[in-house]
């Protein structure tokens, strides 16, 4: 067939897709299957797509106009608790949570629509990520390890599940992440010595349709725990896996009780979503003592690599170094630092980082670059296609790690220090780990990274500052003093025909877009 | 009567806690090493410390440990001169309301008082647990730091280290050992956290202020001036120079051994 016909059949049935698709959105919820290539007028999980590119192709908003940008309306959740979830839209209403709280906000207006509370539990309180959505329920996890399916349209409860046993240590924080029919959630638990684990949870019922184990069973002696599953993972429809990334091992600093690599914590592992198959690991930091989850956002890229087209997948660790992989088999490509990193020897055949015996957290102590909160934490990265940079928000750090056998083979069993530390935004090429541009942003860290195709990077500093970036050299052409700490990976939709960008500061969610007539 | 008694109890408890906490914190700071007796076995925990303890695990447990012990980011509460010191609990309760921004702590304005109260026992109690383990207690001890040598330590400050360039024991350094010990005087040795930046400034219309930078992003700069002023321009509108004295201590990171950061330590401890 001629090309250019090809294209405009297919550019046809795009449109007639998106047509017969927005009907069915408004009159069924959420169909699972637009999360693949969600329409303008969405968001419809926490990275907004499947891949974790965390790039949109709006351009309404450019580097020329961007300098207009304007508030359109703030939401107070009136709590004192910093907002760290990626708000969801769908059919014009925004999802998003605090721990112990969803709220069904109209983005149109920034007025509520509805919210919910959790009761009162002793559930660790430390963040929430966001909710998932399947037809018209919404699914939050609590901090006392529930899985809540609430009506999207009232916020009622349908359905409460547990997912993990509060007494024995478990906590959740992450978004549900909906593939077909199966709500994929995952559990945290550090201050234990536990098991990590996924489950797919059918959406109707609550049921448990597999789970995964991140590690041995607790007590299976010289073996690790942990692996816990902080953040969703990305999906690849074609090849049917859903990459994750899980936590470190327990007990934390003291690797003596779990010799060798302690499988499958800090790794990126390749699942079947239907049946939670293991199709491939790859481990980002064998035998770890440092805390360096490599829960950091697998972002899913096709694009080509020594040449050749491929199907990549990418991760800028918290360990400090950033990683490309052949996500068909988890093939090492690329394994190379990504800012100052004092802890390996080396690099393995595999393009595993060799961890310096003599870096191990000690009793008088080990000075360490990254810190515990590592060169990059949960804040999402955004990888532009145009320029082929993975921008991450990072964070240079020393710090001081103890261990000695008074602090015991539990939990966190140990001590560490923070020392120093510097923000600051890097735009890494992809194909060889070289930085192009670097942003300062002060001492501590602030907002992930959203890219669009017009060629800007939406951001924050450490200061309160939304920033907009230009893509290709990291320079300001906007900002905003929203005056609260910035947690959030910042968000974009469509809606009216206009452009519209969240972000969130303290307990307040802004909305920017172009004033009318713009 | 259940009043004065209560109130006799409390000044009873009172004086218990500062001499019990004291006795642990100065025997803390003896830099010679520890010869003391094993300590006594803490107390069952009050009803207080009971609630504050599963409180703490909801709110606190992530970052200060379960143990309030130290944990991900959080200090080791039970070795905290703050919390230590603070006899009638308002130094915790500050800290419990306002939180630390600027060290990552959030706040907890709308925990009842009565919620407080019981955090405040519940992390005075594991004061008692954590020093009445058998083995020693985890954390990091003075005695912990003493793995270095004096002798290769001052060749250090007056080579490779470049520590002379800027400091002297007989200047500046003088007590410093007096006035900090064990982690806080290594921390405070890697990285100075209180050491102030100097900035002088040219305004457009040619004033030149100088005073403590206050404030600094990337569109406004701030300074305190001699006589207590904060001043404020946009960075465009002015040309400014910092002086950092904690900027040699980052440049000297990716330089130091571990060994020569135990060897500076030791020779710091040195200057009482």
């Amino acid at each position: 067939m001629n090309p250019l016909r090809k294209n405009c059949l297919a550019l046809g049935a795009c449109f007639a897709l998106a047509f017969l698709l927005s009907g069915r959105l408004y009159s069924q919820g959420l169909d699972p299957s637009v999360i693949a290539a969600p329409p303008h007028d969405s968001w419809p999980t926490y990275h907004g797509d499947y891949s974790g590119r965390r790039h949109s192709d709006l351009t309404e908003i450019t580097p020329q106009n961007v300098s207009s940008l304007s508030l359109a309306w703030a939401f107070q959740t009136g709590q004192t608790a910093t907002i760290k979830s990626s708000p969801l839209l769908v059919n014009g209403i925004l999802y998003f949570t605090l721990p112990d709280y969803v709220w069904a906000v109209d983005a149109r207006t920034g007025h509520e629509v509805w919210h919910y509370q959790y009761g009162p539990n002793n559930g660790l309180h430390l963040g929430q990520r966001g909710v998932g959505m399947y037809k018209d329920s919404i699914f939050t996890l609590t901090p006392d390890a529930h899985l809540v399916s609430l009506d999207a349209r009232t916020g009622k409860v349908r359905w409460n599940v547990v997912v993990g046993d509060i007494d024995k240590g478990y906590w959740t924080s992450m978004a549900p992440l909906v593939i077909r029919n199966h709500v994929i959630v995952g559990v945290g638990g550090d201050l234990d010595n536990l098991t990590g684990y996924m489950r797919s949870v059918d959406p109707d019922t609550g049921a448990t349709q597999w789970q995964w184990d991140s590690t041995p069973p607790a007590g299976t002696p010289n073996m690790t725990t942990g692996g816990m599953i902080w953040l969703s993972g990305t999906y690849d429809p074609e090849l049917n896996l859903m990459y994750t990334g899980t936590g470190n091992p327990t007990p934390v600093l003291n690797g003596k009780t779990r010799p060798g690599d302690d499988l499958y914590t800090c790794s990126i592992v390749a699942l079947n979503p239907d049946t939670g198959k293991l199709a491939w690991a790859f481990q980002v930091s064998p035998h770890d003592t440092h805390d360096w989850d490599a829960t950091e956002v697998p972002v899913i890229v096709d694009a080509s690599f020594d040449g050749q087209p491929r199907k990549l997948l990418m991760q800028a660790s918290r360990n400090g170094y950033f990683f490309v992989l052949d996500r068909t088999n988890g093939k090492n490509l690329l394994t190379t630092p990504f800012g100052p990193v004092n802890w390996a020897s080396g690099i393995d055949k595999d393009g595993r980082p060799i961890p310096d015996p003599d870096k191990e957290p000690a009793p008088d102590g080990r000075l360490i670059a990254p810190d515990e909160g590592g060169l990059t934490n949960f804040r999402s990265p955004s990888f532009d296609p145009k320029t082929g940079l993975f921008i991450v928000s990072a964070r240079e750090s020393y710090s001081i790690y103890f261990a000695k056998p008074a602090d015991g083979a539990y939990g966190w069993a140990g001590a560490d220090y923070d020392l120093w530390g510097k923000g600051i935004i890097k735009a890494i090429d992809y194909q060889n780990g070289k930085i192009r541009w670097t942003h300062d942003i002060g001492q501590g860290s602030s907002a992930g990274i959203l890219t669009t195709d017009s060629g800007l990077a939406f951001t924050g500093d450490d200061h309160g500052n939304v920033l907009a970036l230009d893509t290709s050299n990291g320079k300001t052409l906007w900002h905003a003093g929203t005056g609260g700490t910035i947690s959030i990976s910042p968000t974009t939709y469509e809606l009216d025909h206009h452009q519209y960008v969240l972000t969130a500061a303290g307990g307040v969610l802004f909305a920017w877009r172009l004033p009318e007539g713009h | 009567m259940l009043g004065a008694f209560a109130s006799r109890l409390q000044a009873t408890l009172r004086v218990t806690l500062v001499l019990l906490v004291a006795t642990s914190f100065v025997s803390a700071q003896a830099a010679k090493p520890s010869t003391r007796k094993a300590a006594a076995p803490a107390p069952p925990p009050s009803a207080a410390a009971e609630r504050g303890k599963s409180l703490f695990a909801r709110d606190c447990a992530f970052c200060h440990g379960r143990d309030a012990a130290g944990g991900e980011t959080g200090p080791d509460l039970t070795r905290s001169r703050l919390v230590v010191r603070d006899v009638e609990g308002d130094k915790i309760r500050a800290v419990v309301q306002n939180g630390r921004p600027e060290k990552g702590m959030p706040p907890f304005p709308k925990l009842p008082p009565a919620q407080v109260n019981d955090l405040i026992a519940f992390i005075r109690h594991q004061i008692f647990e954590a020093n009445a383990k058998p083995g020693g207690r985890r954390g990091v001890d003075v005695k912990d730091l003493q793995t270095g040598n004096a002798d290769a330590g001052k060749v250090y400050f007056n080579g490779p280290g470049r520590c002379a360039s800027c400091h002297s024991p007989a200047g500046d350094l003088a007590g410093i050992a007096t006035r900090y010990v064990g982690l806080e005087l290594e921390k405070r040795m890697l990285y100075p956290v209180d050491a102030k930046a100097k900035v002088t400034l040219t305004t457009a219309s040619g004033e030149k202020v100088s005073g403590t930078l206050a404030y600094q992003d990337e569109f406004h700069i701030a300074l305190t001036t001699a006589d207590g002023w904060y001043r404020s321009w946009p960075v465009h509108l002015v040309k400014f120079e910092i002086d950092d004295p904690a900027h040699a201590h980052v440049e000297q990171f990716e330089k130091y051994s571990d060994s020569d950061i135990h060897n500076l330590m030791a020779y710091l401890q040195t200057l009482k």
